[in-house]
Parts: C-alpha cells; structure tokens; sequence
C-alpha cells in the first residue's frame, strides 16, 4: 500500500487542454463534411437536409423565439422531474439499502418499473394525473427514478460497517447523521454513476412526454415538424436536445469530481 | 490528575461474557466468547492484552468502548457504568478507521467537530496533535496518499485530539510493517509517557505485549477468561535502551509463551472450530 499509494497521485490525468480541444473539433468538421456530401449525394431535403439548411431553420427558430420558449419549458420540466427522481429516490433507496423488508417488498416493483418503456407509460399516466405539468414531471420522474434508487440502495447497504463504527466510538450518534455523515458520503462515486444514468433516462423521458400529444418543448416541436416533415426543422430542434444531454452530464462529471478528489 | 482514593480502578470490567450465534447449523445456538471476565485497570495504567486468536480479546476491548453490548456484566469507568460510545474512550483501530473522503486534517477534526468544538480551535488543536506525530505537513493530504505508518499516525492523532482520558487500541500495529512498527512502539509510549492516560491494547504480538505493558493479561482460548494478569516492572522509559535484552523482558515473554503455547497448541489440534466464527 504504502509506495504506491504515496506516488500515485503523481501521475498526471490532466491530457493537454488545447490538443483535445483541436482533436474535437477536427472530429465534429469531419462529421459536418461528410454530412454535407452524403446529403447532396441523396439530394433529397426530406431524408437529409444538408448542414446549410438546419443551421438557417435554428436560426429561424431561435428569431421567432419559439426553440427558446420550447427549450425553457423542456428544462423546466427537466429539473422538476430530476429533483422529484432524487428525492423519492432517495427516500425508496434508503428504506430498500436500511430494511430488509422494505428490500423484499418493493424492489421487485421497482425492477419492473426498470424495463418498462417509458413510453408505454406515458397514456397512463398522463390518463391519471393530467396533460399539464404535473403528468410531464410524473413521467420524468418514473424515468429517471430506478437508477437513483438503485445506486442509493447499493450505497447505503454496502457502506463500510468499520467507518460507521469509528463515527459512532467518536460520539457521533442518530441514525440520521451517520447515514448523511457517513454511509452516504462514502456511497457517492456509486451516487454519481446512478444519477449520470437518471440524467440521460429523464432526457429521453422528457422527449417522450412532450412529444406525445404535442405538449410544447423540445419534444412537441420534434413531433410538429417531423408529423409535417419538415426535417431541417426537426434536426433544428433535435440538435439542442443532444447539447442539453451533454451539458447536464458535463454537470454530473463536475460533481462527481469535486466529490471525488480523494479516490485514485 | 490523581485520583483522590488512589485504589479506584480507571476502568472495571465486571462479569462481562458475550456470546454469539452461531452461524448457519441448527444445533445449540450459542457460542461463548468472553465468559466472566473480571478485570480492574488503574489510572494511568497501561495494560496489553494477548490471546490466542478468537479469544475474545477485541471484543473485550469492543464492550469496553461500548461498540458492543455485553451479554452479562457491565463496564464501570470512575465508577459508574458506560452505555454508549464516547471520546472519552477513544479508538484507534486496526485497519485505521479514516475517513478516506476527509483530508488528514478533517479526520484528526472529527472527534472535535462532533462535540461542536468551533472550527478555529478544533484546527488549532488538531493542528498540534499533528504536529506531535510529525504529520503537520500532510494535513492537507487525503489518507490513500499516505503509507499504512503515516496513516496510523493520523489515527492516534484522532484519538489523542479529544485529549481522553482513556485509549483503546486494538491491533493498531497489526497491519503496519516490522520496521515501522518499532518507530510507532516508541512514539506511542513517548506521547503516552507522563500523560496520565489508561491505555488497553489488544495485540498478538508476544513481544509488543511485554514492551508496552504495565501488565500484561492473558486471556484464555474461547471462551475467553482471565488466565492471568503479569506486572512487567522494566524500568521506564524503555525507549533508551535494548529492552528486549533485558533478563526481566525475557523471562516474561518465556511465562507468557509457556501459557500462550499450551492454547496454540490445542487450538491447532482441535481447529479453531465454531469458536471463532463470530469473535471479531
């Protein structure tokens, strides 16, 4: 343990910043490139439209304002139903991880809830809890709801036993304090990769929910213009719901990182 | 610092048993791991205690920090029973209990932080107990970035931070090289040399036992009772001299080594069976 411990932190992880930037974006131009030949080469504005014409119907969209309204109704109800996700997810992960019954109980439910496709739950529960905000959040919720769950549940379960012992002989004492202080604290890197896998469901989620019956956002303008099939239309509004996923796992990955400065 | 009757025991282990289920088979549930210890630990005393392995000796030392419950008997510290776990009773553990999230600096806190201690004299002070184990300039660095040595040393700063007046060790050089281990023997005694502060610690190492101890007890193979409690009178402190070529040193590890053995030797024989299955 101890020399290689003492020099691992040595290593460098950080790649040069600029050569990554460069290799990016080298890697996107290709991508646009062969785009734009495959598209000409099809020349069919219905299946491809080139790069040219996506590029002037977001700028359309973004000037009529309707992809920034879409985009704010779709992250409204992003972050409502991640934050509805984590906190019902904690509670069930808690209760699953902590009691053996809850554990033999609920979690075949939960499992189930897994493999279901969110869009098969979609006319359920927007049948049940309305076509307004609240169903949309419901159905992110559902999506993004097991893997939380699932990654508290292993966390709090496996939690060293020794470090709640040694919080426990230093005089900290209440159930409560030892699973936020301790049991939860040394879960996170399992925390993270639960809610790397919440953020990306919700995404598809979300899409799935405003897409259905055309409730307004990202969603609802994918189904406009693809039920007319106005494709540059559709990429236009495609296009900032992948940069939205990526930006919200770049979130997670900056968490996780200041989280987990202390692992190797 | 002194006890106004100086017989009071520090610590008095009172009719402490502890059994434990035994795991898996239907036969007759229970196992014996502590039966009846009665044990009375000066103030300022420093006691080790050995045993054959599965004795029950980290339990003992478990229902002394009140990380167990014993099954009969109590524990008295000045007298009166203890219950729950307290920095009064500080623990330094075998596989060093840090928190590998906390930097050194935050876990030699903990104990502070714990009591509300504010955050400037809670630094301040586990700034100079860091200081005492020569670690002051890695209390910013995070425990996997230290050697097992190093990582021990925070963990004695830790238990020292609360400034208790009881330390419990279990097997705190268990896991730590030969080499350091000879630097942490006399680092500990150095810290603990005039400080006043009861100590019990539980090794399996013959001559660590001899060379910290007061006393030494040496309990039985399971279920583990007093088997005999020897005042080691070597001349303090023994970090000036070659302990270990002392007369004294060796005819006490020789009685020990005759006792210990007669257990070995039947533990060997018989297996050490269901016994130990539960005695951590």
């Amino acid at each position: 343990m101890s020399a290689a411990a003492a020099a691992a932190p040595a290593v460098p992880r950080e790649r040069p910043r600029l050569r990554a930037a460069l290799q990016h974006a080298a890697f996107a131009l290709a991508l646009l490139a062969a785009w734009e030949i495959g598209s000409r080469l099809l020349g069919s504005a219905l299946l491809l439209p080139p790069p040219g014409a996506v590029l002037a119907a977001m700028a359309e969209l973004t000037a009529s304002g309707e992809l920034v309204v879409a985009l704010g109704q779709s992250l409204l109800l992003l972050v409502l139903g991640l934050a509805a996700a984590l906190v019902v997810g904690f509670v069930f992960g808690v209760l699953i991880g902590r009691s053996r019954i809850a554990y033999w109980t609920l979690s075949p439910y939960f499992s189930a809830l897994f493999v279901i496709p969110t869009v098969a739950l979609v006319p359920l529960v927007l049948v049940w809890f309305g076509f307004g905000m609240g169903g949309r959040v419901i159905i992110v919720l559902l999506a993004g709801l097991v893997p939380v769950l699932l990654s508290v549940a292993a966390g709090v379960r496996d939690a060293p036993g020794e470090l709640v012992e040694v919080a426990r002989s230093f005089g900290l004492r209440g159930e409560l304090r030892l699973l936020i202080q301790v049991r939860l604290r040394a879960a996170v890197p399992l925390l993270m990769s639960g809610m790397r896998l919440a953020v990306g469901r919700a995404v598809v989620g979300m899409a799935v929910a405003e897409s259905y019956l055309r409730l307004g956002g990202i969603g609802g303008l994918i189904r406009n213009y693809g039920s007319s099939f106005q494709t540059e239309y559709v990429f236009a509004a495609i296009l900032p719901l992948t940069l939205l996923g990526i930006g919200l796992s770049a979130l997670v990955g900056l968490v996780e990182r200041r989280f987990q400065r202390w692992q190797t | 610092m002194r006890d106004p009757e100086p017989a009071a025991p520090k610590i008095r282990v009172d009719g402490v048993a502890k059994f434990f289920e035994k795991g898996g088979g239907g036969d007759a549930g229970q196992v014996r791991a502590l039966d009846g210890v009665d044990l009375d630990i000066a103030p300022g005393e420093f006691l080790t205690v050995i045993g054959p392995s599965g004795c029950g000796k980290t339990t003992l030392l478990r229902i002394i920090a009140s990380l167990t419950d014993p099954d009969a008997g109590r524990v008295l510290v000045d007298g009166k029973a203890v219950d729950s776990p307290s920095p009064e009773r500080a623990m330094v553990f075998q596989s060093f209990g840090l928190f590998p999230w906390k930097t050194v600096l935050d876990n030699v806190r903990f104990p502070l932080r714990v009591r509300k201690a504010p955050l400037s004299e809670a630094t301040e002070t586990a700034m100079e107990f860091l200081g005492k184990v020569g670690l002051a300039d890695f209390a910013h660095s995070h425990p996997h970035q230290l050697s097992g040595g190093m990582q021990q040393r925070v963990g004695l700063a830790r238990a020292l931070a609360t400034d208790p007046d009881i330390l419990l060790m279990d097997e705190p050089f268990g896991a730590i090289d030969a080499q350091t281990r000879e630097l942490m023997q006399e680092e500990l005694m150095r810290l603990w040399q005039g400080s006043g502060k009861t100590v019990v610690f539980v090794t399996h190492d013959l001559d660590e036992a001899v060379l910290l101890a007061d006393r030494v007890l040496l309990l039985s193979r399971s279920p583990g009772t007093v088997r005999a409690l020897i005042p080691v009178d070597l001349p303090r402190p023994r970090w000036d001299y070659d302990v270990r070529a002392l007369p004294g040193f060796t005819d006490i590890r020789a009685r020990l080594w005759s006792m210990l053995r007669d257990d070995l030797v039947f533990a060997e024989s018989h297996g050490p069976g269901p016994a130990t299955a539960g005695a951590r």
